[in-house]
């Protein structure tokens, strides 16, 4: 191999290296796991583990909120699918509600989830489930912020009539 | 004697051919060691350098270079060419062609990175003894640059002054300050604590922060040792 050969290819490898190191310290993984986590979304062929947010639905179906969202974690450790984040949104909302009161802190969680889930979606997202009653991104995080704001109408006796979505 | 002619002719073109395989050789070897090795050790000293592992979790911690490392970074770059680990005017030239000096660039930039970070790796993150270590590294490094220095001496000097703030961060301040020390350890450090009103708080980190510390910091000092014997090389081609 010339040397000249040598020049420009140690270039370019080395250059790619030092992309990595500053990937590596803009993305800050705590693990390798999350080294090769975060490498397959950069390389693009990240996906969604199929079973694990199965399994999450099904626990989300019989309103076991907390195990879900942890399938559902699992099933996305990038936080990189807008689907998974707009069912973690959902179940942060579904498991906030109260008839009397709003859970404060899951909904604000539910929030950042969905905004996730928003930012992720190429366009606007659309979930066609039928077991729910909001089926965008955008009537979820109206829902969820109209829950975190705090107004007159909180002490109207006829609160306790309304539905969960 | 047209024969005996003969095959000394066939010998010298043997040589001569020997020759210039060695020298090719040679030269390939040397653009490998210049745009390979070097860069790789370096950026991998820059990687390194940032890295620790946390004492609860074991999960990484990526510590970005404080600006005062930056600063420390283009002093000893300023003392490596003021020493003669850099030729400068070699290095980077009009009359150089361009990939040359490109590629020279290059190896100065994750010099300078790996510098960085190698200071980064030895100084305490926060706190009084952060700002106490940075300036005793701004205090000797100014102090070199008005003093005579060859390669050599620069890189025994590095060694100490880098082997030093090692020993400090990760030998000493773990051991005054981690829990898993006896009585008489843990009443040292609460004392540092309480005299210094708390300003000499330091975070700890897993074991493993020192040994990657410790390699990075080696590969540091190879990577300078390579540069200045590939410099040597350089100098007596010229």
């Amino acid at each position: 191999m010339r040397p000249k050969v040598i020049q420009i290819l140690g270039l370019v490898v080395t250059a790619v290296y030092a992309l990595a190191i500053v990937w590596l310290y803009a993305t800050e993984p705590r693990s390798f796991r999350e080294v090769a986590t975060g490498a397959q979304v950069a390389a693009g062929t990240y996906q969604v583990d199929q079973k694990k947010f199965d399994a999450a639905l099904e626990l989300f179906r019989r309103e076991q909120f907390r195990a879900a969202r942890d399938q559902w974690q699992s099933a996305d450790p990038a936080q990189g699918d807008p689907t998974t984040q707009f069912y973690i949104a959902y179940s942060f909302y579904r498991e906030g509600w109260g008839r009397v009161y709003y859970d404060q802190d899951l909904f604000k969680r539910g929030l950042e989830a969905v905004n996730r889930a928003i930012a992720l979606a190429p366009e606007p997202l659309n979930v066609p489930d039928e077991n729910l009653q909001l089926h965008t991104a955008a009537e979820l995080k109206t829902e969820l912020e109209q829950g975190t704001e705090r107004t007159w109408g909180d002490v109207n006796p006829l609160k306790v009539m309304r539905q969960r979505k | 004697m047209s024969e005996e002619l003969e095959k000394i002719s066939d010998d010298l073109t043997i040589t001569k051919r020997q020759e210039a395989v060695a020298v090719d050789n040679r030269s390939r070897n040397q653009a490998l060691l210049s745009y390979w090795a070097l860069p790789s050790i370096f950026l991998t000293v820059a990687l390194l350098g940032g890295l620790r592992v946390g004492a609860d979790d074991r999960a990484f911690i990526f510590f970005p270079p404080p600006l005062i490392t930056l600063v420390l970074a283009v002093l000893l770059i300023l003392l490596f060419v003021r020493g003669g680990l850099i030729e400068l005017q070699l290095w980077i030239a009009a009359s150089e062609p361009p990939l040359r000096n490109v590629s020279h660039i290059w190896v100065l930039l994750t010099l300078f990175f790996a510098s960085a970070q190698a200071f980064n790796s030895v100084l305490p993150e926060r706190g009084l003894l952060h700002w106490l270590f940075s300036f005793f590294f701004l205090w000797t490094l100014w102090n070199n640059q008005f003093s005579s220095f060859d390669a050599r001496r620069l890189l025994r000097s590095l060694v100490v002054l880098f082997g030093t703030a090692f020993v400090l961060k990760h030998l000493l301040l773990p051991s005054l300050y981690g829990s898993s020390g006896g009585w008489l350890q843990r009443l040292a450090g609460v004392l540092a604590q309480g005299v210094s009103l708390g300003t000499l708080d330091a975070p700890m980190f897993a074991p493993a922060t020192g040994y990657i510390s410790f390699f990075a910091l080696g590969l540091y000092i190879a990577g300078l040792l390579v540069m200045s014997f590939n410099e040597q090389i350089a100098n007596s081609k010229q």
